[in-house]
């Protein structure tokens, strides 16, 4: 399995030596690192899964010594993979060029939000395929701003007293509490798509 | 050993391969002892089936011309090899006795039938 | 004689297309050609023994082992070949065995180089520049680099020249030099099997029609010409289908030495080709 995650980062060795140094660049210039590195994590991971979603490469995927549990597993773990080098990227370039470290929080952030979206398109592309993510995306938009203008006019203030109050408690205990609902997300996911992909048909 | 097998022939190549390994054979153009190529190896040299050749060597073990041992390859029989001549002389013996008795009903004499003889054993080679 | 493959009563049903408890076995030590017109299940048998399709009922056993407990020790001993391109696009062919290489335990580079240079591959052009002959002999030099006992090709030879064709052959004749060895192949290109084939294993509609080996099918199975009015609905029983036209008519037997009994020196017997046996079954159908 430790192949199949080598290959998905070997893979992506173009985007990676493209992407990294831009986002320096960024740094550079002074834009919100978090919004920066959310945006390049979720595009190296979807572009690496949609590498591996043709026909002919779940074919190749298949037929080579693995199984169909770890293909999807090996997806997971080297999308963190993906995250981890990010956050690298931007913890050395902020060391370097502005002399500081970046919060731990920030770092949570990124990972926690970049964690969650994977979540939800990874199991999403399993079942259709990501090319329907930008469809999906625009769809959910519009339904949620039907929700909020026809149904549930104050759902923004809701949401935002919940964060207010989920940001009250003591910092350790949310971040705990984050982090495990964060985890188990990532694994529900996990068990969602390895049900789906194990009755893919090519 | 000389093997030409044609395609286009109504006789299954395997009993093409049958027919002249058993003539080489007869021959003494192999000689009892001799291994024969592997069937896999003759396979490919012929450009044909495992299964045609296997079949080949098969006919002439079950008729006594080769022995196979296994893991070693197949081998041309001693004894059997001249107890195949004893009995192909003993045929010809027959068929001849009966050759003779039906020239001598219609009158054709030894020298006539020596030359019809000749002529056809030259005829077919 | 001990069997690689070994499928019982498989069925699997797609929208519009069945494979109906289909029973085969490919013999050990020998080449099995495939057959049966297109669509007719071949693609879908074959991604069934490499578990890329499960049967809806039924199983699948390969080298005597199941797929549920053994996946990765069986696949490590299979060689594929597809008939598509199945590398990605934007890699080369080096880059590609620095992918596969590490999938398998027995991989030989010496065996991937030496193919390589015998079938004239670029190594450091990108795989989507190959052509379908190349793309093909790319996947055959994958599935020759790891010592797989049981090599299963999908329609190799199609979309390939008649002298590459040639020389799949000769190929494939030196792989069978080991006994241990066994090759599964689906073809509709017939002409391919006369040389290499031990066994042909015919389906139809989903469905087996036989297992035979070779020699045995121009021993049971003859085209017979003749006069139409030979014909009658008692002699017609006798063939698996008949083609009549103004000036006789042809029909393939299943059972030679008893049409030869019936009809004597009134017709003509010829040696099928399996192009014949595949048309006329269809037909009979």
């Amino acid at each position: 399995m430790l192949n199949l995650i080598l290959k998905d980062i070997y893979m992506q060795k173009n985007a990676l030596f493209i992407l990294l140094p831009a986002l320096i660049i960024y740094l550079l210039i002074g834009t919100s690192a978090v919004w920066i590195c959310i945006v390049f994590c979720i595009v190296i991971i979807t572009d690496s899964f949609a590498k591996d979603e043709k026909t002919p490469s779940n074919l190749l995927l298949n037929a080579l010594p693995y199984t169909r549990k770890e293909i999807v597993s090996s997806k997971y773990i080297s999308a963190l993979a993906f995250i981890f080098l990010v956050l690298l990227t931007i913890f050395l370039g902020n060391w370097l060029m502005h002399g500081e470290f970046i919060q731990l929080d920030q770092l949570l952030l990124i990972t926690g939000i970049v964690i969650v979206s994977i979540s939800f398109i990874f199991p999403f592309s399993y079942l259709f395929k990501s090319q329907y993510l930008m469809r999906a995306f625009i769809i959910g938009f519009i339904a949620y701003m039907v929700i909020i203008n026809l149904f549930i006019p104050n759902l923004n203030d809701r949401i935002r007293n919940f964060v207010q109050t989920v940001l009250s408690f003591d910092n350790s205990q949310v971040y705990f509490i984050i982090l495990l609902s964060v985890v188990l997300f990532y694994i529900l996911s996990f068990l969602l798509s390895i049900r789906i992909y194990s009755r893919k048909v090519f | 050993m000389q093997i030409i097998i044609s395609n286009h022939s109504k006789e299954p190549i395997y009993e093409q391969i049958y027919v002249q390994i058993k003539k080489h054979i007869l021959t003494n153009e192999i000689q009892a002892g001799q291994a024969l190529p592997s069937m896999r190896q003759l396979a490919k040299d012929l450009n044909i089936s495992i299964i045609t050749t296997k079949r080949a060597y098969e006919e002439l073990e079950k008729n006594g011309f080769i022995f196979s041992i296994v893991g070693k390859g197949s081998f041309v029989s001693e004894q059997n090899n001249e107890m195949i001549r004893e009995r192909k002389m003993q045929a010809i013996e027959e068929q001849l006795t009966a050759v003779i008795q039906n020239s001598k009903e219609i009158g054709i004499k030894l020298p006539e039938l020596k030359e019809l003889l000749t002529m056809l054993y030259k005829e077919d080679t | 004689m001990e069997n690689v493959i070994e499928l019982h009563h498989v069925n699997k049903t797609f929208k519009g297309f069945q494979i109906k408890d289909l029973s085969i076995s490919v013999k050990k030590g020998f080449v099995t050609g495939f057959i049966g017109g297109n669509g007719v299940g071949k693609s879908t048998t074959i991604k069934m023994i490499l578990n890329l399709l499960q049967p809806d009922s039924g199983s699948v056993s390969v080298f005597g082992l199941d797929y549920k407990k053994n996946e990765k020790e069986i696949k490590q001993r299979i060689g594929f070949v597809f008939d598509q391109n199945i590398f990605y696009e934007d890699l080369t062919l080096t880059e590609m065995k620095r992918l596969i290489k590490p999938a398998y335990k027995n991989w030989d580079d010496s065996l991937f180089h030496h193919y390589a240079e015998k079938f004239d591959l670029p190594l450091k052009k990108k795989m989507k520049t190959f052509s379908k002959g190349m793309l093909m002999k790319a996947s055959l030099t994958f599935a020759l680099s790891h010592h797989a006992e049981l090599i299963i090709m999908d329609e190799p030879t199609s979309g390939l020249d008649p002298i590459f064709r040639r020389e799949l052959l000769e190929i494939l004749h030196d792989l069978m030099q080991d006994s241990s060895r066994t090759i599964f192949f689906s073809t509709h290109i017939t002409t391919d099997l006369d040389r290499i084939a031990d066994y042909i294993t015919f389906i139809h509609n989903g469905e087996h029609v036989f297992t035979k080996e070779q020699n045995r099918i121009e021993e049971e199975y003859a085209i017979v010409k003749g006069e139409t009015n030979l014909l009658d609905s008692d002699t017609e029983q006798e063939f698996i289908s008949v083609r009549k036209s103004n000036h006789g008519f042809e029909a393939l037997t299943i059972n030679k030495q008893h049409t030869k009994k019936i009809f004597g020196d009134t017709v003509i017997l010829e040696k099928p080709t399996l192009e014949d046996i595949m048309l006329y079954t269809k037909k009979g159908m």
